[in-house]
């Protein structure tokens, strides 16, 4: 057949795209005012694709659990958990991080998880938001 | 009076060049427009692995192996596992076996959908590129699914694996490998009976099964070329003893051989159906069990760093035969690692299959390899001098417009 | 798929043993099984002088008429820097492939090697590699230049060596200088 991808091609024109759009079509200027007028009506937003569970995003630690036991450093592949001495808690930093969840699986007291938070982008590798204690 | 010769013309390409996908530079020789010479020169993408893993313990080496390449992300930890658990003498549980097999299709299927539109955007035809990768986002969703992220699965354990697939997830696996059938029927009818892609690629870069078995090329090229080699068959592992399977050659559905580059289509179309059914014999034979052998991470570290010994892991990636040799001697940390990927082998076969072809031939042929670059290069970190950057998009502009010129 | 006969683990070793004599030593066959059928695969390894090694791979072409080479590894110890060359043969049939590792050791002092491309011309880049990553100087390799490291790094650095010639002045770890 000659040209046989022009069938798909006419279809295609009259098909949705199939990209997912971002919730709104320019960045708005206050991130919580326009989370009130989503709440109200006033704006509507595409959507957002349903992330799977056990999706490997940000880590959550739950200090209180946590004995300080140190397995969870020997094997971060990246050296992304440090250890606090005078406490005998741990300092994550998420700039190194590579979301594998090793440390997770290792941790005996189980007091590590992966929450799905993937928007993580910063322009300071140190900021607040990219260490978590 | 002078006299004038003739001589060759020489046409540097890359390492930096809009018609690789990754760099590596090509120097050609040139006679008008047929190609008489080449000379690769590799290390552009050098970075320090096998020289990371001295100071690492084999469970942080599992996941500095994800990382050489993107797309067979999953079977260089998966051949490091396996070169581990020779040597240490852990015996993997029957349903994870099973689940390796499901993981290693998957990701079979993505690369090879991913192939193939990289191979219809080199002659021109982007349309195609845009179907393909589409039909390829609903397999990436799977993997979301079912390990937790679209590329670097890290779902690979020593002993076993990390996560299991309960008969709840079997219903969203079958919905996905019914719409692969379905759109199995468009791509061949597009790639196969096309009379673009026949013209293009029939008789282009052709490389003879004496010539395949003499430069141990690897992968669906040499198998393109009519020789038999497929580590999953020859020398089996996981579970695929126990899995219908056979070698994928042309002869399968064009009953000829003849080494070039549709030849080659022909073969990663036909694996990706092969994965399809192979992923349905797993779903209906696996055993239940346990999914790793030692689920105490901490015991199995500690026994790990009494071990001594070398061993070797083979697999069968999608673009070839990746190795692994590992050698601990009884430390906590790894004494010697030799990763050697499947394009390794496939660059020399790129010398007979471009001599006397033209120069607008060079993305397809080369690109009908799949090579990989990040998967060759990965030794030493060191200062390296760019060597030059060639026009904007001049080759890739060449490849469209000879199949332009051969509709008109 | 070969017309020679296929033999097993034990025979190759045996006819080795009787070509070579003392020349080969610590031969070893591990065999490991897989799957819920528990088939079976075999790995052997066997060491080698040096100088034999060239008629020990053209021995191998006996079993099988094109054997598969994958890639040679190597480390070095305290005074030698030791090769391991890794073959397969029988490819071509179901379950019946043996992988055969060759180990050569060579004395820092003198690590010189016979290249093998002239029977496996697939192994250039592999001798290359060895040339520039360890400091081996393989006699008659078709052409000897650098195929990883760039022509302008330094020439008595040798990569993967662990004595005073390996590459630890060149190394800095980014995070902690950055932190």
């Amino acid at each position: 057949m000659r040209f046989s991808m022009l069938p798909q091609v006419f279809v295609q024109m009259f098909k949705k795209p199939f990209t997912n759009k971002f919730p709104a079509k320019y960045t708005p200027s206050s991130t919580t005012k326009f989370v009130e007028k989503i709440q109200n009506g006033t704006v509507t937003i595409h959507p957002p694709v349903p992330i799977p569970e056990h999706f490997r995003g940000k880590i959550r630690y739950d200090k209180d659990k946590c004995i300080g036991c140190k397995l969870c450093i020997k094997v971060c592949p990246s050296e992304a958990i440090e250890f606090k001495e005078e406490e005998k808690k741990i300092k994550i930093f998420l700039a190194r991080c590579t979301f594998c969840s090793q440390c997770n699986d290792i941790c005996p007291v189980s007091c590590l998880s992966m929450s799905d938070d993937f928007l993580l982008a910063d322009t300071d590798k140190y900021s607040k938001n990219l260490i978590v204690e | 009076m002078s006299q004038t010769i003739k001589t060759t013309f020489q046409l540097p390409i890359g390492p930096i060049h809009p018609a690789l996908k990754e760099p590596v530079a090509f120097e050609f020789e040139i006679d008008g427009e047929q190609i008489i010479d080449v000379n690769v020169t590799l290390g552009h993408v050098h970075r320090a692995i096998e020289w990371a893993a001295r100071k690492r313990n084999p469970i942080q080496v599992l996941y500095l192996a994800e990382r050489i390449c993107g797309i067979c992300s999953y079977c260089h930890p998966m051949a490091f596992a396996l070169a581990v658990e020779r040597i240490a003498d852990v015996e993997v549980p029957e349903h994870a076996q099973f689940l390796r097999v499901i993981h290693a299709e998957i990701e079979r299927m993505c690369s090879h959908i991913l192939w193939a539109g990289v191979a219809a955007h080199e002659i021109g035809f982007d349309s195609v590129l845009f179907l393909t990768w589409e039909i390829r986002e609903k397999l990436l969703d799977l993997t979301e699914y079912l390990v937790g992220n679209r590329v670097t699965k890290a779902i690979t354990m020593i002993g076993g694996v990390r996560r299991d697939i309960t008969p709840e997830m079997y219903p969203k696996i079958k919905e996905t490998l019914q719409y692969l059938k379905d759109s199995f029927e468009k791509l061949r009818r597009v790639y196969l009976e096309d009379k673009t892609f026949k013209m293009r690629t029939k008789g282009c870069g052709i490389l003879t099964k004496e010539e395949a078995l003499k430069l141990v090329a690897a992968g669906p090229t040499t198998r393109a070329s009519g020789v038999k080699k497929d580590v999953r068959v020859d020398q089996s592992y996981f579970a695929y003893c126990d899995l219908d399977i056979d070698y994928m050659t042309p002869d399968i559905l064009t009953g000829e051989v003849n080494g070039d580059v549709y030849d080659r289509i022909i073969v990663r179309l036909l694996e990706v159906k092969q994965s399809i059914s192979l992923i349905e014999q797993c779903l209906e034979q696996m055993p239940p069990g346990p999914i790793v052998s030692e689920p105490k991470i901490a015991k199995l570290l500690a026994k790990l760093k009494k071990v001594d010994g070398e061993g070797i892991g083979r697999m069968e990636a999608p673009r070839g035969e990746v190795f692994h040799y590992v050698k601990l001697n009884a430390n906590e940390y790894i004494y010697a690692w030799k990763v050697r990927a499947p394009t390794y082998n496939n660059i020399m076969p790129w010398i007979p299959m471009l001599k006397n072809q033209q120069i607008a031939d060079i993305p397809i042929v080369a690109a009908s390899t799949d090579p990989c670059m990040s998967c060759t290069n990965r030794i030493i970190m060191i200062e390296d001098k760019k060597t030059f950057i060639l026009g904007k998009e001049e080759l890739h502009q060449r490849s469209i417009q000879k199949t332009r010129r051969l509709h008109l | 798929m070969n017309q020679e006969q296929v033999r097993t683990p034990e025979e190759i070793i045996q006819s080795y043993q009787d070509t070579f004599s003392q020349n080969i030593s610590e031969t070893r066959i591990e065999r490991f099984t897989t799957g819920v059928k528990k088939t079976e695969f075999v790995h052997i390894w066997m060491k080698v002088n040096r100088t034999v090694f060239k008629d020990a791979i053209k021995h191998l072409f006996q079993f099988d008429k094109y054997p598969h080479f994958a890639v040679s590894s190597g480390y070095d110890t305290a005074d030698n820097i030791d090769l391991i060359y890794h073959f397969s043969i029988y490819h071509g049939s179901r379950d019946k492939e043996l992988s055969i590792n060759i180990k050569v050791s060579l004395p820092k002092s003198d690590p010189t090697l016979d290249t093998i491309t002239d029977l496996i011309p697939g192994a250039l880049i592999s001798e290359q590699e060895k040339q520039e990553m360890l400091g081996v100087k393989i006699k008659n390799i078709p052409k000897d230049k650098r195929v990883f490291i760039s022509d302008d790094f330094t020439k008595d650095v040798y990569a993967w060596r662990r004595d005073e010639t390996g590459p630890y002045k060149y190394a800095r770890n980014l995070h902690e200088v950055d932190k």
